[in-house]
């Protein structure tokens, strides 16, 4: 793409083909403006295709299996842990990755953070994007998916906790889907749409912090009904949710960093001057708040061991690898970013911030999966295909992502051409907001 | 502009707070138990391992066909867990205590405060009157969470139903014995008497007098009478209950008593967190030095624009 | 209302048993016992009752303080030191074949008073009673050893010629 750009190619980024004429077609602005050849070839070019090919050319019928022959074939069906890898991975890690959106969405929209501006649509996407695909992943795990809508409509069970995070996650992937439809809107057109979504904002921001909170920390009460199965290190009864909720923040603020890099890389033509030159200004602000979110958990850990008088459980084996995973995941991201940060280093804030989502992921698993059934003495390892749906599941994700990124203004901005282009202005949004 | 702001906040608030109140059912203060419920007590001293409890709970629930017969005394040479074909497994245990191995019966134990019954997020389980623990397949979604909250991993599924997965434990024999006031099959089939059916709050107190009259041979505790808020199986051994497969550090309060710290802080967010960040907002864009945008509820966009 | 009868008539007939000639129990004392509760899946069985007491001498292990020697159990000679031998001595007498009926928990409990709340059925006295021996002194304790099993019982335990027909293979589901 970013070869074709060089030459000149002109790809949707405005209503209209040729200033102020005809206007581009749906479709067109689904091929990006490329004619259907330049589109197949420049698809077929990029290498990351292929190997997403070859992902869904095995993932594909396993996935279509897991439904034809239940959940026996993939996975291997244990009753000691009815929890596997696709909501260990699925919902416990991908929800608290993306926390990015209620985050900006509050800084940006609640307290006037205007300077983070370019990369909120990045944000609330990569929420949107995560929620949705952690939905994903449970539809495939439930015994009954059809019934996913039961908990909603015909049979309540108002005193569990996963209750409150089916209604939760339900209400806030509405509240992203609006926040979200915004640069939908203004691609397709409808700018209706657009401001009537515009007048709900504040509401909407609000709603996803309430929200975000209250599941973020039921993901981790979810726990406290297991309290003789997880070990005692990765498990508090009265902070299990406050360390879920806490350590989901830093986390996704480091998701959006690691995101906004890949796409600086990968997708330079669709990004605009405007994205290109704040992203590295910005990932380091976002290291900043990730900075004191990582400072807080690991405070939270520790009055965690020490509220509960755990110390004895370190000198264990899991012991071990509990400071590995504090250590690793939590205090050595912790340092390198404030040293990038103070050193404006770009590349090692990069680093930590992919960091601190393994610590985060390391942390998910052991307390749903690892250490689960401690007492039992048994491990967890996931059956072949069940590995090989999740890796699936995920790619169908980044290919989402990646097709949405390709065409919304979420990089760039769309340019309305009633608007003279307001050239020295250096945030072009403003045009949009005044006229769209 | 503010007045709007505040209302809306108020607004959200307190939507949010009657959303709330539906979710107090959990309030219920500690749950005192049906006085007529029934129990059993099963005393690890008498079982002789002949799986006769096993065979009846096979025949009882129209369960699938054993993989082995059920006087086939190999299984016992390794331990067995509760399972979808099985509601109730016999593990022997070596013991060095004098009279040969001790066996010990596993199966739902019908928790007055059943975890699994708590977290579920359908409603799906029932405590009967009667003091079994039942279980709705009509609407169950199968998230298994019920399997996770089991403090005594119970509940088996049957994953290998492409179209209808269900959660399978033992039911107490509720609907075809219990409701109309018969013991369970696995109580009326056991040679030894190992299984007493009766009022749990008589066989508690039987349990005791059994500790009481005979007090070389059980050790002084009987399992579940005060086990995670109590079961409605109940257990007398004479061996520690830890060397037959018990787990002994589950502690007495009920699972729902450790979710209920965050339950608790639901109505709390719910109500004071639209104030206070709409609070926040309205103190960090109140500084608008543009005056010309004030009459736009949504101008605070723009303000921090160059 | 039940019980109150059976005491009557109980006390009635150990005093008769009292005056009566010492060996005239002797003689109703049958040497084999049919027990016969458990055919539904099993043979009955035979038992040499007077085998038995040639094995044990002491009538007390198996009839308490009922008849012939006194108890020795130390929990029952807190009440049955001196007790009289009682008119019926079989086991069916006092053990139900039904303990847990609806009917029999009822009658347990509306009996305040009633000190042998926990008094075993029939089948479980049979069982302690006689395995308890059994093992101590190598007796038989095989189910089948006292009573072969029927072709209902086979097909009870799916065992025998209902025994499952795949060989049973090691890999079981739920680790
Ligand atoms: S009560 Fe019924 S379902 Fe439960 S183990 Fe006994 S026979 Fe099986
Ligand atoms: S033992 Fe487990 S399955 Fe049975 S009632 Fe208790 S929590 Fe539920």
């Amino acid at each position: 793409m970013n070869k074709l750009k060089a030459q000149e190619v002109t790809i949707v980024d405005s209503p209209y083909k040729d200033p102020g004429k005809t206007k581009w077609s749906v479709q067109e602005k689904l091929l990006l403006g490329l004619t259907p050849q330049q589109y197949v070839a420049q698809a077929l070019r990029n290498p990351f295709n292929w190997l997403l090919a070859i992902i869904f050319a095995i993932g594909l019928p396993i996935i279509a299996g897991r439904f034809l022959f239940g959940l026996s074939w993939v996975t291997d069906s244990s009753y000691d842990y009815p929890w596997g890898l696709f909501l260990g991975f699925g919902l416990f890690t991908l929800v608290p990755l993306s926390s990015s959106g209620f985050q900006l969405g509050t800084a940006v929209e609640l307290f006037g953070r205007h300077d983070l501006k370019p990369i909120e649509r990045l944000a609330l996407l990569n929420g949107l994007l995560g929620y949705f695909f952690a939905v994903c992943y449970l539809l495939v795990d439930l015994g009954q998916p059809w019934r996913l809508p039961y908990p909603m409509l015909i049979a309540f069970g108002p005193a569990a906790v996963l209750f409150l995070v089916a209604w939760h996650v339900a209400t806030y992937l509405s509240v992203q889907i609006a926040e979200v439809s915004v640069s939908f809107f203004e691609w397709i057109g409808f700018p209706m749409g657009k401001q009537a979504v515009r007048k709900i904002t504040l509401g909407l921001t609000v709603a996803g912090i309430i929200l975000s909170t209250l599941h973020q920390g039921a993901l981790g009460a979810l726990f406290t009904y297991a309290p003789g199965k997880v070990h005692p290190l990765w498990y508090s009864a009265s902070f299990q949710w406050l360390h879920f909720f806490v350590s989901s923040m830093p986390a996704g603020l480091c998701m959006v960093i690691v995101v906004g890099s890949i796409v600086k890389k990968t997708m330079a033509w669709r990004c605009d001057d405007n994205f290109m030159k704040n992203v590295d200004k910005l990932s380091i602000t976002l290291a900043r708040g990730a900075c004191m979110g990582l400072a807080t958990y690991l405070t939270i850990k520790l009055i965690g061991v020490a509220h509960d008088n755990k110390w004895e459980y370190l000198a264990s084996g899991w012991g071990l690898w509990y400071l590995f995973e504090i250590g690793v995941g939590v205090i050595l991201p912790l340092v390198l970013i404030s040293f990038a940060i103070r050193n404006n280093k770009i590349g090692l804030v990069r680093f930590s911030a992919l960091l601190t989502i393994f610590g985060l992921v390391l942390n998910r698993f052991n307390t749903a999966l690892i250490t689960f059934n401690w007492k039992l003495g048994e491990w967890f390892i996931p059956h072949w295909r069940e590995v090989m749906i999740t890796v699936t599941i995920f790619a169908i994700y980044i290919m989402v992502y990646r097709f949405i990124l390709y065409r919304l203004p979420i990089l760039y901005t769309w340019k309305t051409a009633d608007e003279p282009v307001h050239v020295t202005e250096p945030i072009k949004e403003s045009a949009t907001y005044v006229t769209g | 502009m503010k007045r709007r702001d505040f209302l809306k906040a108020w607004m959200i608030c307190g939507a949010s707070t009657t959303f709330g109140i539906t979710r107090n059912a959990w309030g219920g203060a500690s749950f005192e138990g049906y006085p007529e419920r029934m129990g059993v007590l099963v005393d690890l001293t008498r079982c002789v391992g002949c799986r006769s409890c096993e065979a009846a709970c096979n025949k009882e629930q129209q369960l699938p066909a054993p993989s082995a017969p059920f006087d086939d005394l190999s299984v016992f040479d390794r331990k067995r867990r509760p399972t979808e074909k099985a509601y109730t497994v016999i593990n022997r245990y070596e013991t060095t205590k004098a009279g040969g191995p001790v066996y010990r019966k596993i199966q739902c134990n019908h928790c007055n405060e059943p975890g699994c019954l708590s977290s579920c997020l359908v409603n799906a389980y029932t405590k009967t009157q009667e003091g079994a623990v039942i279980y709705n397949p009509k609407v169950c979604i199968g998230c298994r969470a019920c399997m996770v909250a089991c403090p005594f991993n119970i509940p088996g599924y049957s994953y290998s139903s492409a179209f209808n997965p269900l959660v399978k434990k033992c039911v107490f024999c509720y609907d075809t014995r219990l409701k109309n006031g018969k013991s369970p099959a696995c109580v009326e089939i056991c040679p030894q008497e190992t299984l007493t059916f009766g009022h749990l709050n008589d066989l508690i107190k039987i349990g005791h007098e059994r500790i009481r009259e005979m007090p070389d041979k059980y050790i002084d505790h009987i399992y579940g009478e005060k086990e995670v808020g109590g079961t409605g199986w109940i257990y007398l051994s004479g061996v520690p209950f830890d060397k037959v497969g018990f787990d002994t550090t589950l502690g007495n309060e009920p699972i729902i008593s450790n979710v209920k710290e965050f339950l608790g802080l639901i109505p709390m967010v719910l109500a004071i967190w639209p104030a206070l960040f709409t609070g926040f907002h309205l103190l960090s864009t109140r500084n608008n030095n543009d005056p010309s945008k004030q009459g736009d509820s949504h101008s605070y966009r723009e303000d921090a624009k160059p | 209302m039940h019980v109150v009868r059976n005491w009557l008539i109980r006390g009635v007939l150990v005093i008769a048993l009292t005056i009566a000639p010492a060996d005239s129990r002797a003689q109703n004392m049958p040497d084999s016992i049919d027990l016969d509760s458990l055919v539904q899946f099993y043979e009955k069985v035979s038992f040499d009752h007077a085998k038995h007491i040639g094995l044990s001498k002491d009538c007390s292990v198996c009839h308490h303080h009922t008849t012939g020697t006194p108890t020795e159990d130390a929990n029952c000679i807190r009440c049955h030191k001196n007790s009289a031998a009682t008119a019926v001595v079989a086991c069916t007498a006092c053990h139900s074949a039904q303990p847990f009926s609806a009917e029999t928990i009822k009658k347990n409990k509306s009996n305040v008073k009633s000190y042998h709340k926990d008094m075993p059925g029939l089948k479980g006295a049979y069982h302690q009673s006689c395995g308890g021996c059994h093992a101590r002194d190598g007796g038989p304790t095989g189910c089948q050893d006292c009573h072969p099993r029927k072709k209902s019982g086979d097909a009870f335990y799916h065992a025998g010629e209902y025994a499952p027909k795949t060989p049973k293979n090691g890999k079981s589901r739920g680790r």
